[in-house]
């Protein structure tokens, strides 16, 4: 069984890999590219709270809990990508095993059901804490924004290196031409903020250095919810009376989930790892379907709920005073079809599909560092220069697994302005020096173009009487994609910048 | 190095002058086949530009992420036919690229040019950055050195297939203008002083061939246009080895004046090619169907 389990592992891991090299033009994945995410039940009870709705988009994730209901948290054991990394990581550090500070640590698994509450009441009262915890959002997230751009670095570095020898070269650059816009990026890309969840990241790996699965026994909001859900559920972990208190499978245990008789079982946090039975020297530990109700409490009590309730909603205070009305915003530009903004903050769950997709393709979506705010951290907004937003494209609405860019159909992405691209005349080529430019006009997408020109006679900057081409915005027309922006040839400060001036969000 | 300045500009055009057969041909009234099996032939075959073994690149327009019937892109069977007439005359591989304004593969698919060229035996590549190689332009009057795509630099033949579209700051976007597909770095540069800079790109490499697509024409919000409203179906093709004279014909499209283009009157001057090009030079073919 554990054998299988870890079969299973391994198939869901590389599967969320498959489902993430797929988020890309041409969307034509059979399996929809955000099924992690829509099998995650905090995610679906954090969209309900938040927006108050049900979204078909999340039923599979009822499929997650019916399932958790009978097996206990097997989602933790089998499925989850972070669970499974971090038992990848959990291999590093030399086994040990003091018992009397692993005590210690045990009692910190009331954390989770803390933080639990936390985002809970937060997304109750309207305040964003569930992308930056929940495991698959925050796994995405780090794979959209460190491991992918590290895997393609390597990878493209090792090209590199074996282009040096030359019999090689046709035969490489066939590989490179199949790889590249599939396993390979489509063109080099970028993110700000690597580096911070990077770090956060590495921060949860390294607790491999405290417990095994630290993060999971003790902070994985997702995991409070299944093991809540687990209560009840009548697959567990059985030992027969040819136990000789061994002790080999409570030391083997990385939920820590067997108790000091070796006998009993901790059933919400046996996550069914089936290590246990597969050490058991005398074949004493088997799982199987059993009646016998054996309830487990909680390791809360009224004070600790409270106090986490209390907790959450003064996150959301925190969170709803000064930063909002410190931040300017008026250059934050989200995604087409996004919701009104703190519609939208509440759905987000920064998990970093729609930057994803948005990096095949103009690359204009970043995540967000403080520009809309530290409740805005980690949200998708569109950065300019660096990218802008393909004309042609709606990915972004269509990967999100929560709904909080609605999947526009194309012909009304298209229309929908974003945004109002304004010039900076002390840069311009023509308003500024006088001279033709006007490439901002020809990349302009919109049938009729919003970057429109008057000839006129003008003088150059350094006094020569001459005829010039003057662009203007027609600020109707402009949709605010910032293609504008990202083709100024001026280096430094564009000619062009955008804002947020009259753009048009998501209402039902 | 072939496809650069191997030749001189001035024997360049010598040498093609000196042959019986025109150096420029007009065909219309055909499908986009036709047009080209047409014209080429008139030009006396695919096998005065290309030779036995040769490897040729092909430069058509795939700037924009829009589909044939928005002619903002060369029309995708006319580079089909521009491919297989090129095997035909022993050329040992046909490569395609463009340096593209939107995403890549967007433009190759919804162009039509990637399947139809892959179908037709090409090879159709993506634009790879570590391939530009910075040349010098010892002829460049603004221009003295760029970064070239190094397919180009290697490559024996050039075949340029503009697209014919209007464009604001040019006037008209048509061959000269197409081979800023194969340069990098910051292109925007160009568009100051585009006479110039074009004439100077223009000066430094040199296509043996210019097929200019005209099947349908971009009258209006050019290059990238978009609205259906803004395309002609003008079924012409204009082909030929003097590349201001394809331009300076084109023109017409637009009812402009060549004489009042100036990176046109620039490259006549520096001896690029002619904007008038003697009637026994110049044929016109109107195909009935």
């Amino acid at each position: 069984m554990r054998s299988l389990r870890r079969v299973f592992q391994v198939l869901f891991i590389f599967g969320f890999f498959v489902l993430f090299i797929l988020t890309t033009f041409p969307l034509n994945s059979l399996i929809p590219v955000d099924l992690f995410l829509r099998i995650d039940p905090l995610i679906a009870f954090n969209t309900l709270l938040a927006s108050h709705s049900f979204l078909i988009k999340m039923i599979p994730s009822i499929i997650v809990l019916v399932i958790t209901i009978f097996l206990g948290r097997i989602f933790c054991g089998w499925i989850c990508p972070l669970g499974t990394t971090i038992d990848a990581c959990d291999k590093l550090p030399k086994e040990k095993l003091n018992k009397k500070t692993e005590q210690k640590k045990y009692r910190f698994t009331w954390i989770k059901y803390a933080v639990l509450i936390a985002v809970l009441t937060t997304a109750l009262f309207s305040g964003p804490l569930a992308g930056y915890i929940d495991p698959i959002a925050l796994y995405t997230r780090t794979v959209v924004t460190v491991f992918y751009p590290l895997f393609s670095f390597v990878v493209q570095g090792i090209f590199l290196l074996l282009y040096k020898v030359a019999f090689l070269e046709n035969f490489l650059f066939k590989i490179e031409e199949i790889l590249r816009g599939t396993l390979l990026p489509i063109n080099p890309v970028y993110f700000q903020g690597s580096m911070v969840f990077a770090f956060l990241i590495l921060a949860i790996f390294s607790t491999a250095y405290l417990t095994k699965r630290f993060w999971c026994r003790n902070l994985c909001p997702l995991g409070a919810l299944l093991a809540l859900f687990s209560r009840f559920r009548i697959y567990r972990r059985k030992v027969s009376d040819e136990c000789t208190a061994c002790q080999l499978c409570y030391k083997k245990c990385r939920m820590r989930a067997i108790k000091t008789d070796y006998k009993s079982t901790d059933h919400l946090e046996c996550i069914n790892c089936m290590d246990c039975q597969a050490v058991c020297p005398v074949d004493a530990v088997h799982f199987g379907f059993s009646s016998k109700s054996e309830k487990e409490s909680f390791d809360l009590n009224r004070r600790r709920i409270l106090g986490a309730g209390i907790t959450g909603f003064f996150t959301f205070g925190l969170l709803r005073i000064a930063p909002v009305h410190t931040v300017k915003k008026g250059k934050v530009i989200r995604p087409p079809g996004s919701w009104q903004e703190s519609a939208f903050l509440d759905r987000c769950i920064r998990c970093g599909e729609c930057v994803r997709v948005c990096s095949t393709a103009g690359k204009g979506l970043q995540h967000a560092m403080f520009e809309s705010g530290w409740e805005g951290f980690a949200t998708p907004i569109l950065l300019t220069p660096m990218g802008y937003c393909e004309y042609n494209c709606n990915l972004c609405g269509q990967v999100c697994p929560t709904g909080a860019i609605h999947p526009l159909p194309l012909e009304d992405k298209k229309e929908l302005k974003m945004g109002t691209a304004h010039f900076d005349k002390t840069r311009c080529i023509p308003w500024y020096y006088g001279e033709d430019c006007l490439v901002c006009e020809e990349h302009c997408p919109t049938p009729d173009k919003a970057i429109k020109f008057r000839e006129t006679h003008s003088v150059t900057i350094d006094g020569k009487q001459t005829n010039v081409m003057l662009p203007y915005v027609e600020e109707l027309t402009c949709i605010g994609c910032g293609i504008c922006t990202t083709v100024c040839p001026l280096e430094g400060n564009k000619g062009i910048y955008l804002t947020n001036t009259d753009e048009v969000r998501w209402e039902e | 190095m072939a496809a650069l300045s191997s030749l001189n500009p001035k024997a360049f055009l010598a040498l093609a002058s000196s042959s019986g057969r025109p150096d420029l041909v007009s065909v219309n009234n055909g499908d986009p086949a036709e047009l080209v099996k047409n014209a080429i032939n008139a030009l006396g075959g695919m096998e005065q530009f290309v030779s036995k073994g040769d490897q040729v690149i092909i430069k058509p327009n795939i700037s924009w992420d829009r589909v044939p019937q928005q002619a903002a892109t060369t029309n995708p069977t006319v580079v089909a036919e521009v491919v297989k007439l090129c095997f035909e005359a022993g050329a040992k591989n046909v490569v395609i690229f463009d340096n593209t304004l939107n995403e890549p593969r967007r433009c190759y698919k919804r162009s039509g040019i990637q399947k139809a060229a892959e179908d037709a035996g090409a090879d159709v590549q993506y634009i790879y950055d570590r391939k530009f190689k910075t040349i010098r332009f010892p002829e460049g009057e603004l221009i003295k050195s760029w970064e070239v795509y190094d397919e180009v630099l290697k490559a024996d033949k050039l075949i340029n297939i503009p697209a014919a579209k209007h464009h604001t700051v040019s006037g008209v976007s048509l061959g000269m203008k197409n081979l800023m597909g194969l340069i990098g770095g910051n292109r925007g540069r160009f568009h100051r002083n585009y006479d110039i800079k074009i004439t100077d790109l223009n000066a430094r490499i040199r296509p043996v061939l210019t097929v200019l697509d005209a099947y349908r024409v971009l009258l209006r919000n050019g290059p990238s246009g978009g609205n259906i409203a803004d395309v002609e179906l003008r079924k012409t093709l204009i082909a030929g080895t003097d590349p201001v004279a394809v331009d300076a014909m084109g023109a017409s499209f637009f009812n402009l004046d060549p004489h009042n283009l100036n990176f046109l009157k620039l490259a006549q001057e520096r001896g690029l090619g002619k904007i008038d090009i003697s009637p026994g030079k110049m044929k016109k073919i109107s195909l009935t169907s």
